[in-house]
């Protein structure tokens, strides 16, 4: 996907329309009404629902932040900027913060690289390959009160296999999610056994629509596999590494059920305290709820500046012809 | 050239057998546990083979919950929801990846913010508009609010965009209007991407917890992932009846899932796009 | 006369039908508590719906506490709320809203206030005036397993009075009781970390809050507080206890590996149903002087319309009458709430037969709370999280309290 120059083409498109100038900068052909009234009717239900579920609740979120907001008692005040300066000045916010952070990192880089490695080794035509693919997608589909109590009895530090086998290979056992040091990184272990699934159908999806011509033709030019995937298959998955990204950095800011399953009340020393446990924390927990709806807009802002990051650093995709 | 490749596949599916142990592994207790009875469940080091096999406890999940009514309610929402969701996606994706016209960039980014939220943010605004039109306890009230469309339709644009303008102008010029272009051209050759998408939106729908817990009452309009949590006990130790009520859970994903996969396998033989 | 006939027939059907449908009151029940004690709580509400026509009850389980508490706010913004609830906190939803409906109502005599014992009704108060009725109540009790005490020769015939010398005796237990075999074999753990911590703390002459006519401050950082927090230290560095493993504990004590457990006595009608081992019970140990912390839920009533306010009362005093309670309690492992309740013959025969039952009661005499006050939670929340502190040695307890008290009054403060 050409990112920076669709990136670059809708930012002129959006001057164009700011500025009042004609929206089809191009050259008028009777195409283009057609595809007014074409997209008019094809993009009204997305709007619809967006307006629904998005626009009209978060504008009741922007309201709720100005106020103090209580959900047991019917206190209703405005009180201007406070709860978002309180937030700011929250070390417990900048913790869950730091440990969002951390969880994003981590998960993100070890999910998307396993994931493509799966996905470039099921896309071959090896025997039992529908067997290893639903195998890979099994943990996605494991609901996640079961799959949490499965983990929970994993990582028990006396009872558990995982410190079994540890002792078996003559390591120390670990506390995993008992110590602060070791916590958040049981819970990513548990997030990219669920999560993997999903990204590998994703990156299969995108190696499918690769077609076979291109591969044979870097073959017949003395291509080796790995020549095949960095030249051809990994430039022409571009659009789809971005989209993973992109989703993985907006899912691992958001992620809350399954932190909140794993370690209950965030985890020793609140090492498992990430951004929507914060939120729910003061929502739901502390009933403050205009404080939460403040977190929840800084929230909304710093994933929109990641995304915008990320944005930027992604590469061009080669053009196919 | 032929001999190169061959030799790497041995080294392709020990691995794979691997890293599917791994991701199994937790699935295999799992569908061990639901065998299990209480005695074998406190047993301390714990049983990895249940004494008997016995149904008991799949038994015990229908008489524990009303086990039918939620799965019932589940499907018949999910299904409904993947439908419209993708539905919606996949005309809007079509429109934001194709055709032009104002505002289509505004759009895109409005959609994005859209993914921004999470959702315990919006519940109670949304819970506060559910209630003021009097959805609480039906099933539009369960259907239409959790019609999340951004990622599906990100999804697709992302798909839709690998298909060639010339195609589309060129069904144009043989005068073809957009809808039939959708129809005919876009979405037979989208089948992984539409398949992908609904998988997913199957999914998040099926999973879905929150919405359904706070904008029902009444236990006949509750659904699975709720029943689920009925069978967690406070003690989170007599999980026999959950694990065997979660294996019955996992069915409808299943069949999705292999619905779908038909389409990566068809779409193999399909070598590219067809001109 | 045949005309006359047929009038009175046409009036006499007309009577049938219209009065059914013309005093029909709907009764819409929230509860909080699933398995046996949902169970026990919906064969309740059903039975008074067959004993009275005029009304029909629509009984739901919203969840656990967390769930319905969010459920249940939600609900009384929207103007879709219950109009009975049983439910933790509920004096927040009453008593912080101005509502002491229930406060008017028990000075009714059939209702029998005084029967209810006056360390219960604490528990239902905001601002020191009563505006639920108290209804799941628990203590925190001290469970041991028999087989372990047996196993390391220790009778509980007399049982130890105070904490000090409870720790003897808990170590011991660990030394020579390990009947698993496992390694990881401990003497004494806790699953509600917060609330023993009160209970240590009213033991030791500490109120946990103080309140200023409505203004309600911590009080758990003075030097009693320290001594009770030192104590539980105590515990993890003489390795009683293990560190920060409070969610294991329950599956540690079932499956033979903890000696001593305190948990809620709600679990003692489970636990006394054919289980992998045999549990016994001890009295709380304590500092100063004997007192246990109150926990469990209450019944408030939600409508705002006045006759369905008194609809709700009636069916209020049914749940909470001797009989009904007392029943209730037995299956579930609540306490009786009313000491006419002590007297039923099943109520005896409970404590006969079942030792557990026996220490449980028995802490009703002792039983302390202090008044609901909005951040209730956040303070359990804060106590977790500082016993967490302490216990890993992050900070000297004397600091982590201080640190705590000095958040929570800030989260007062708003």
């Amino acid at each position: 996907m050409l990112c920076i120059q669709q990136l670059a083409q809708e930012v002129s498109e959006m001057i164009r329309i700011f500025g009042r100038k004609d929206a089809m900068g191009k050259k008028a052909s009777h195409f283009n009404r057609d595809q007014h009234s074409a997209a008019i009717i094809m993009v009204t239900p997305l709007l619809i629902t967006l307006v629904l579920l998005f626009l009209f609740p978060v504008s009741l979120v922007l309201m709720m932040s100005f106020t103090n907001w209580s959900l047991t008692t019917p206190v209703r005040d405005f009180v201007g900027f406070r709860n978002f300066l309180f937030v700011l000045n929250d070390g417990r916010f900048w913790k869950a913060l730091n440990n969002t952070a951390y969880y994003t990192g981590l998960k993100l880089i070890v999910d998307t690289t396993i994931a493509l490695l799966i996905a470039v080794l099921l896309d071959k035509k090896i025997r039992m390959r529908r067997f290893f693919r639903i195998a890979h997608f099994a943990p996605v589909v494991v609901p996640i009160t079961a799959s949490s109590l499965i983990w929970l009895w994993f990582y028990d530090p006396g009872i558990g296999p995982l410190n079994q086998i540890l002792k078996l290979i003559g390591l120390p056992a670990l506390q995993w999610l008992y110590s602060e040091k070791t916590a958040l990184l049981s819970v990513i272990i548990f997030s990219v056994w669920k999560g993997l699934g999903y990204n590998v159908i994703l990156f299969l999806a995108g190696l499918q629509s690769i077609p076979e011509s291109y591969l044979e033709a870097a073959r017949i030019d003395g291509a080796n596999e790995w020549q095949v995937f960095s030249r051809v298959k990994f430039p022409l998955l571009g659009p789809v590494t971005s989209f993973i990204v992109m989703m993985g950095i907006i899912n691992c800011f958001k992620v809350f059920t399954e932190v909140d399953v794993m370690t209950p009340n965030h985890g020793p020393l609140e090492s498992t305290l990430l951004m929507v446990s914060y939120i729910y924390n003061q929502s739901f927990t502390r009933g403050k709820m205009g404080r939460g709806a403040a977190a929840a807009l800084i929230l909304f802002v710093i994933i929109f500046i990641f995304t915008m990051l990320q944005r930027a650093f992604t590469r061009k995709e080669v053009s196919i012809d | 050239m032929v001999k190169k490749l061959r030799s790497q596949y041995p080294v392709t599916i020990a691995f794979l057998l691997v890293s599917s142990a791994l991701m199994i592994f937790p699935f295999a207790w799992m569908l061990l546990s639901a065998f299990k009875t209480p005695a074998d469940v406190y047993n301390y080091p714990p049983k990895w083979i249940p004494s008997s096999f016995k149904l008991t406890n799949f038994e015990e999940v229908f008489r524990k919950i009303p086990f039918l009514r939620f799965y019932a309610n589940s499907i018949f929402i999910a299904v409904i929801q993947t439908v419209l969701q993708i539905g919606i996606s996949a005309m809007g994706a079509f429109a934001l990846a194709k055709l032009d016209f104002p505002g289509r960039g505004k759009i895109r980014i409005f959609m994005q913010s859209s993914l921004f939220v999470p959702e315990v943010v919006t519940m109670i605004p949304l819970f506060l508009l559910a209630a003021w039109v009097g959805m609480v306890d039906t099933y539009t009230g369960l259907i239409i609010p959790g019609l999340n469309c951004a990622f599906t339709t990100l999804l697709l644009i992302s798909f839709f965009q690998t298909i060639p303008n010339e195609l589309i102008d060129a069904a144009k010029v043989d005068g073809c209007n957009y809808y039939r272009i959708f129809m005919t051209i876009v979405l037979p050759n989208s089948r992984t991407a539409i398949g992908t998408a609904s998988l997913f939106a199957f999914l998040t729908h099926w999973r879905s917890y929150m919405w359904p817990l706070i904008i029902t009452n009444n236990v006949k309009m509750r659904t699975l992932p709720i029943g689920l949590k009925y069978l967690v006990t406070e003690t989170q130790s007599e999980y026999q009846i959950l694990m065997a009520a979660s294996l019955m859970a996992i069915i409808p994903v299943l069949v999705v899932y292999m619905l779908m996969e038909k389409e990566f396998i068809q779409s193999i033989t399909l070598t590219g796009l067809k001109s | 006369m045949k005309r006359a006939a047929t009038i009175l027939a046409v009036f006499i059907v007309l009577c049938m039908i219209a009065s059914p449908l013309g005093a029909q009151t709907k009764l819409k029940v929230w509860f909080a508590v699933s398995g046996d004690s949902g169970e026990a709580f919906k064969a309740l509400l059903e039975k008074y719906d067959a004993m009275n026509d005029d009304i029909v009850i629509e009984a739901s389980y919203s969840g656990n506490y967390a769930d319905t508490a969010t459920k249940v706010s939600a609900s009384l913004v929207s103007n879709t709320a219950p109009d009975v609830a049983l439910m933790a906190a509920g004096p927040l939803y009453t008593g912080a809203r101005n509502d002491f409906f229930i406060e008017s109502k028990i000075a009714e005599p059939d209702f029998n206030k005084n029967d209810i014992y006056p360390g219960v009704w604490d528990y239902a108060k905001y601002n020191g005036r009563i505006c639920a009725i108290p209804y799941g109540i628990s203590t925190p009790v001290l469970y041991y397993n028999k087989a372990v005490l047996d196993k390391a020769g220790i009778s509980m015939a007399n049982p130890p009075k105070t904490w000090s010398e409870f720790i003897q005796i808990a170590k011991t237990a660990q030394a020579k009781g390990n009947i698993s075999g496992s390694s990881d074999f401990w003497g004494f753990d806790v699953t509600d970390v917060a609330w023993l911590f009160k209970t240590m703390l009213s033991q030791n002459d500490n109120t946990v809050i103080a309140v200023k006519g409505s203004a309600v401050s911590p009080a758990f950082n003075d030097q009693k507080a320290v001594e009770v927090a030192s104590f539980w230290k105590r515990l993890v560095d003489e390795k009683v206890m293990p560190v920060g493993q409070h969610a294991n504990a329950e599956k540690k004590f079932l499956s033979g590996n903890l000696a001593f457990l305190v948990a809620t006595s709600a679990r003692i009608a489970r636990w006394s149903k054919d289980q992998t081992i045999q549990i016994g019970a001890i009295p709380m140990p304590y500092f100063q002087k004997p007192s246990v912390a109150l926990g469990g839920n209450v019944l408030i009533i939600l409508s705002k319309d006045q006759k369905i306010r008194e609809a709700s009362w009636k069916l209020v005093k049914f749940l909470a009458n001797t009989e009904n309670q007392t029943t209730f309690a037995l299956k579930t492992g609540y306490l009786p709430i009313r000491k006419s309740g002590l007297s039923l013959p099943d109520a005896k025969k409970a404590v006969t037969n079942n030792q557990m039952y026996a220490i449980a009661f028995d802490q009703l005499d002792i039983s302390w709370s202090y008044w609901h006050f909005e951040q209730m939670g956040t303070m359990d929340q804060i106590l977790a999280q500082t016993i967490d502190v302490i216990e890993r040695n992050v900070m000297t307890p004397k600091a982590a309290l201080d640190k705590a008290a000095s958040d929570l009054q800030a989260e007062i403060n708003g």
